[in-house]
């Protein structure tokens, strides 16, 4: 507690769009968590952009007051790569899904998370393509038979996004509950604040093609042991990990964030120009 | 379900209490506008005016709590720092227990539970302070909450059959073939 009131409210972070997600969707929590992180942190709307691919949940950019880029499928992290690069003064997050992040955009998953460029990133991971009306995604059980696409499931197991994250270099693990929105506000604070590449799992049910999800809540735990910051145990960890263990950092790393050396410039169209002559 | 209370008496100052009444008020007011709205867009009017009605009142409320605030330093809290024993502030109903085909009583009794636990919150603090000036504010926050309480009772006793019946589908959202 201290006693200095905050400069922006969370609904400062809001935009005038009002969300068409369904009633009860996990994605509402996360915008509210993350509306309060940036309050909290203090951070002006004109120094944030936020950046998403396709998906129900790469709808944030549009809910949000900050610059926002609505970009491909699948090619946020690029996208958020390239203007972090450019412009590092700007707190950079990328929201979207488990299938933008992990199918379409699984080859920018790993380069991002192996380039280490200071960006945090939010996945709502509801184990479904809700936009498209209810198929499989890379994080669904190999044995859901809810879509008539893979009646008697997809029969592969599901991709484990923080493994994969954390070998490949992510430097700061976390999964949260979209139940629990106050935590997963502190936890996006820790990511900001984290330098290099985060990775935020959100478990965020999909009410509409996995109501069977609503059943998280009562299932979810906080995770018993803190994070650590060395990556064999947090493999360790990860691997024999049930996947509904939320609340806390898994992992910190201490990775140097990539950081390339910008030329002295002085933006003049002259100057351009000039790189460029033959 | 949020189970706030503050049983174990962390809220000793005026300060504190209005900073937690503007939070918890705050929250209130937004959230109950964020599910009208999220009723309206679904063609849900019934339910969304519920919401709306509670939306006005909280606002009304607020305003009262924004203008006390006005004469006192508050202390700051990160939102996990308020003392809530609940995942979010009392008064403000868990989205993730709203669905488009809510009937009319439930969305009264998620409304009428919530209301409660924000005056059950407000009353722990009237039961635990010691400053007398805390304990005469905690009660009168309470009492509050209590006429909305009432509101809902009435809502509920004057509810049909048909509004404890959650609303059909005819087109409801299919997986793709």
């Amino acid at each position: 507690m201290e006693a200095v009131a905050r400069k922006f409210k969370p609904k400062d972070f809001k935009s005038e769009l009002k969300p068409i997600w369904c009633p009860g969707c996990g994605d509402y929590t996360v915008l509210n968590a993350l509306t309060r992180a940036l309050a909290e942190l203090e951070l002006p709307p004109e120094e944030v952009a936020v950046v998403s691919g396709i998906g129900c949940s790469s709808r944030i950019p549009a809910y949000t007051s900050v610059y926002g880029f609505h970009g491909v499928h699948g090619r946020a992290l690029p996208v958020a790569t390239g203007l972090k690069l450019a412009r590092p003064e700007l707190t950079v997050l990328v929201t979207g899904g488990d299938g933008d992040g992990f199918s379409i955009g699984g080859n920018h998953f790993l380069h991002a998370c192996r380039r280490n460029v200071d960006i945090t990133y939010i996945v709502m991971d509801n184990q479904v393509y809700g936009m498209t009306k209810g198929q499989a995604s890379p994080t669904t059980a190999p044995d859901w038979e809810g879509s008539k696409l893979t009646p008697e499931g997809t029969g592969i197991n599901p991709f484990q996004p923080l493994v994969v994250g954390l070998a490949s270099g992510a430097n700061f693990i976390a999964r949260v509950s979209s139940s629990d929105p106050v935590n997963m506000a502190q936890i996006i604070v820790e990511a900001i604040r984290h330098p290099g590449f985060s990775l935020v799992q959100v478990l965020s049910p999909c009410v509409t093609f996995r109501p069977e999800q609503a059943e998280w809540r009562d299932i979810v735990r906080t995770a018993v042991v803190d994070f650590t910051g060395d990556a064999a145990r947090a493999a360790r960890r990860l691997m024999t990990d049930d996947g509904f263990n939320v609340g806390k950092v898994l992992y910190k790393g201490e990775r140097p964030p990539f950081r390339p050396e910008h030329e002295p410039t002085d933006g003049s169209i002259a100057e351009l120009e000039a790189r460029f002559a033959l | 379900m949020n189970t706030a209370s503050n049983r174990d008496g962390l809220i000793h100052t005026i300060p504190e209490l209005l900073a937690h009444a503007l939070a918890m008020e705050t929250e209130a007011a937004e959230r109950y506008g964020e599910l009208a709205q999220q009723m309206e867009t679904h063609h849900r009017d019934d339910v969304a005016t519920i919401f709306r009605r509670l939306e006005k009142a909280e606002t009304k409320h607020l305003a009262e709590i924004t203008e006390m605030c006005s004469k006192v330093e508050l202390p700051h809290y990160a939102p996990w720092d308020f003392k809530w024993t609940g995942a979010e502030s009392p008064e403000a109903i868990d989205i993730g227990r709203v669905h488009y085909q809510l009937s009319v009583r439930e969305a009264i009794l998620l409304a009428y539970e919530h209301e409660r636990s924000a005056a059950e919150f407000y009353a722990g603090i009237a039961d635990t302070a010691t400053a007398a000036d805390v304990k005469k504010l905690a009660r009168q926050f309470a009492d509050e909450e209590q006429e909305h309480i009432g509101w809902l009772e009435d809502w509920l006793a004057k509810c049909g059959p048909g509004d404890a019946v959650a609303v059909d589908d005819p087109d409801p959202p299919l997986g793709q073939e």
